[in-house]
């Protein structure tokens, strides 16, 4: 039999692997999603360098098909995982989110290129409050695509858009497959 | 008090099913995820997983994922009752010692 103290241990044992299995399951998860959104962002820069007066169009379409498939990823994944990672509150947060970033992009009478920097910073912050909590994947995701969006404002010329569909839209890509590995 | 049940409580056994009764019902983890969130090497899991099998405590299932080999560790219905007894005895424990 064993006592006390060696009990607690195996108990906080237990909630630790519980935690980290948790924590799995929604890096599983939430790499679906950045593999799909850096696809669709990376598409979204290529677009608006391309054809710069089609680049409204596309990122709403863009946005359309990623809440689409960020529900049939939660639906899907739901019977196994029992985590809802995108349901009704979520897209209401998001759509209130969305609407004060152009709020702020009015307000500023932002230029095109300051558009563009403004909305991959905005988003990469929420990852980076979010991964306080959920995991530290998500913080060094975060962090990694703010420095170098920020940059490549500053630093990269004519090539800005390309030069984010690779670090914003390959950015998430690569760090999808990073947490389906972890 | 209850006793504690053997065959769970030797220290990775008892990490094995953690993780999968973190899960819902039904659902199972394959061996490499297994095999990270334990920190067990690969030997080391299997042989004591086959020993929770043995117990009826979990359920292995093989697949092919394309051409590659994919095993599935689930926890059974028995496993996670034993599972639930097990804690049940831990938190026993810790209220008898006065903790």
């Amino acid at each position: 039999m064993i006592d006390g103290q060696q009990a607690s241990e195996a108990l906080s044992e237990i909630d630790e692997i519980a935690r980290r299995v948790r924590q799995s399951t929604i890096y599983q998860l939430a790499s679906l999603m950045l593999i799909m959104w850096g696809a669709l962002t990376a598409v979204g820069y290529i677009v608006t360098d391309l054809s710069p007066r089609h680049a409204g169009l596309a990122w709403i379409a863009i946005y359309v098909a990623g809440i689409a498939g960020s529900f049939a990823i939660s639906t899907f994944g739901y019977p196994k995982t029992r985590i809802r990672t995108f349901d009704g509150r979520t897209l209401v947060a998001v759509l209130l989110f969305v609407a004060f970033g152009f709020f702020i992009v009015w307000l500023g009478r932002f230029t095109p290129r300051q558009i563009g920097t403004f909305w991959p910073v905005y988003y990469m912050m929420v990852y980076t409050i979010v991964g306080l909590w959920v995991g530290y994947a998500f913080v060094a995701i975060g962090l990694g695509i703010t420095a170098l969006t920020l940059i490549g404002y500053f630093f990269v010329g004519d090539v800005f858009n390309l030069w984010m569909a690779v670090i914003n839209g390959g950015g998430l890509i690569l760090g999808g497959l990073w947490m389906r590995r972890s | 008090m209850a006793e504690l049940d053997d065959i769970i409580h030797q220290p990775l056994r008892l990490r094995i099913m953690a993780a999968l009764n973190a899960l819902p019902g039904g659902a199972g983890l394959d061996f490499s995820r297994l095999k990270k969130l334990t920190g067990a090497t690969d030997g080391n899991l299997g042989a004591h997983i086959e020993t929770l099998a043995k117990a009826g405590y979990v359920a292995i299932d093989k697949a092919f994922v394309g051409k590659k080999p994919q095993t599935t560790v689930t926890a059974t219905v028995a496993g996670r009752g034993a599972f639930a007894r097990h804690v049940a005895t831990l938190q026993e424990i810790i209220a008898a010692s006065g903790r």
